[in-house]
């Protein structure tokens, strides 16, 4: 191998691209040849400065970017990949809307629309009425098509979303407004929307309602920042029954470490009997450190045992 | 569910899917737009532009390649073209013209390697510089190899795949742009 041969290939040799016999006579001629060994030295030290001058981006653009694409996404709709057949049919036809009987589940969507759409006709005569004077402005109504279905004869069934905007204000005392705050918490299209109404629910858990809601969210949602604002707004139940129940199970089955910290910080002030066999459970799956360490240091303070015989 | 129950998920409409897909790989993806384009504002408008197109042709996806093979694709295309567009338009500096004098958008960059030592820091600051500068002289597509193989770490294979060429073209490109850079870094490393 020449020292020009060699030059050529120490970049391809640090990327790990040769071959184990080109790398063999890279490294021979290197081992014979002073001025190549000082060449391959300088290419690392060149690489080694291009790894430190990486730019990486930083949280705040990701968060960004994810936000943006979220709002875009909104105003796009895909192709779908389905039969083939029908979605080329579905390009060419021009679309009637008639629907056929026998037809179960379109017919039943449809159906669901059109009560959605009266009952949102209705709403401020009748569940809406505190809204009133409060201040109800009326949005766009953003549709979107659910599916598409042959019908007989050559028609085609299309099931449509329509969602009509309104803002609604009010007090957070107001039991609609409650209702609302409710049911977006359970929204499972949108984590956003759940932490924000959780974040407002969690005040006031003094209500049956609200805290039967915070009880199933910290359980049951599958976002973590949800589960950590329940867990929150739970924090002056930590001694009433039912709550302690649910926030065991949340100790020993939440994959998030932070979550199952702050149960820790809920459950252990009230030194329970029961809560002995938990923390022994806990210690012996937990592969968090800090947690276990926690439920060690909890056990001695009961004067318990770290282990379960 | 995994990559292709997503991907399958997200074929079928699935917002909720495919957001879980973008999340799978748009931190590499908002990477690479960095080190090629070295402008957030540039690699954000890659972003957007990539998963919106990824979302518009999924359905067109047929598991002949890998997901990842597929949407690289896509991105380094529009990072070219962002980088060819840029070369027409001379626009190359970093510095921009802000109420409280000239700002160095890469300076609002998160600083990955040096720490609170400020002469390390005016090191680091400087190698940027020079790197920055040594990266402006390589050709888009030396540019790009380049960054697939150093900051992500591809294949040379892939890299070919990826912009349609052979593992041997792409070689020789990753070859000129050390060369280029032994030049332009030499008397600093």
């Amino acid at each position: 191998m020449t020292c020009d041969d060699a030059k050529k290939s120490m970049p391809l040799f640090l990327y790990g691209e040769m071959s184990f016999d080109e790398e063999e006579r890279l490294e021979t001629h290197i081992g014979e040849c002073r001025t190549c060994a000082d060449a391959l030295a300088r290419d690392r030290a060149m690489f080694a400065a291009l790894d430190a001058a990486e730019a990486l981006p930083g949280a705040e653009l990701l968060a960004d970017c994810r936000a943006d694409l979220h709002r875009n996404l909104a105003g796009v709709e895909p192709e779908r990949r389905s039969g083939g057949f029908w979605d080329r049919i579905r390009e060419g036809f021009t679309v009637h809307f008639h629907f056929a009987p026998g037809v179960g589940q379109p017919l039943g969507a449809m159906a669901m629309l059109l009560i959605g759409f009266f009952a949102a006709r209705m709403l401020p005569e009748s569940l809406l009425g505190s809204f009133h004077g409060a201040g109800v402005a009326e949005a766009s109504v953003i549709s979107r098509v659910r599916d598409v279905q042959p019908g007989p004869s050559g028609h085609v069934q299309i099931v449509v979303d329509e969602t009509r905007q309104r803002v609604l204000t009010g007090s957070l005392e107001d039991q609609n407004i409650q209702n609302m705050l409710l049911t977006a918490a359970k929204d499972p299209s949108d984590a956003g929307v759940r932490v924000e109404s959780m974040d407002l629910l969690k005040n006031r858990s003094q209500s049956a309602q609200i805290r039967q809601a915070l009880l199933y969210a910290v359980q049951h949602d599958t976002n973590a920042g949800v589960r950590l604002k329940a867990l929150d707004g739970l924090k002056d139940f930590a001694d009433d029954p039912e709550t302690r129940q649910a926030l065991t199970q949340v100790l020993l089955k939440d994959s998030n470490p932070g979550v199952r910290t702050q149960v820790i910080d809920l459950l252990i002030p009230h030194h329970n009997s029961d809560l002995v066999g938990v923390l022994q459970e806990v210690i012996s799956k937990e592969n968090n450190d800090y947690i276990r360490m926690r439920c060690q240091k909890a056990l001695h303070e009961m004067n318990a045992s770290a282990e379960s015989y | 569910m995994d990559e292709s129950e997503l991907i399958r998920a997200a074929q079928k409409g699935d917002q909720r899917a495919f957001e879980q897909l973008v999340r799978l790989y748009d931190q590499n993806v908002l990477r690479l737009a960095m080190n090629l384009l070295r402008s957030p504002e540039d690699a954000k408008d890659v972003y957007q532009e990539a998963f919106l197109r990824v979302y518009k042709n999924l359905h067109t996806f047929r598991f002949d390649c890998s997901f990842h093979t597929w949407l690289y694709r896509i991105v380094t295309n529009l990072c070219l073209d962002a980088l060819r567009k840029r070369k027409v338009r001379r626009e190359e500096s970093t510095v921009m013209e802000t109420g409280e004098g000239a700002l160095d958008r890469m300076d609002t960059l998160q600083e990955s390697r040096a720490d609170g030592n400020p002469q390390r820091q005016l090191l680091s600051r400087q190698l940027r510089e020079r790197i920055q500068s040594s990266l402006e002289e390589l050709t888009p597509r030396e540019r790009t190899v380049f960054s697939l193989r150093h900051y992500q770490g591809l294949r040379l294979r892939t890299i070919g795949e990826m912009l349609g060429t052979s593992e041997e073209a792409a070689k020789n490109c990753l070859f000129r742009a050390t060369q280029k850079m032994r030049v332009a870094l030499g008397d600093f490393v």
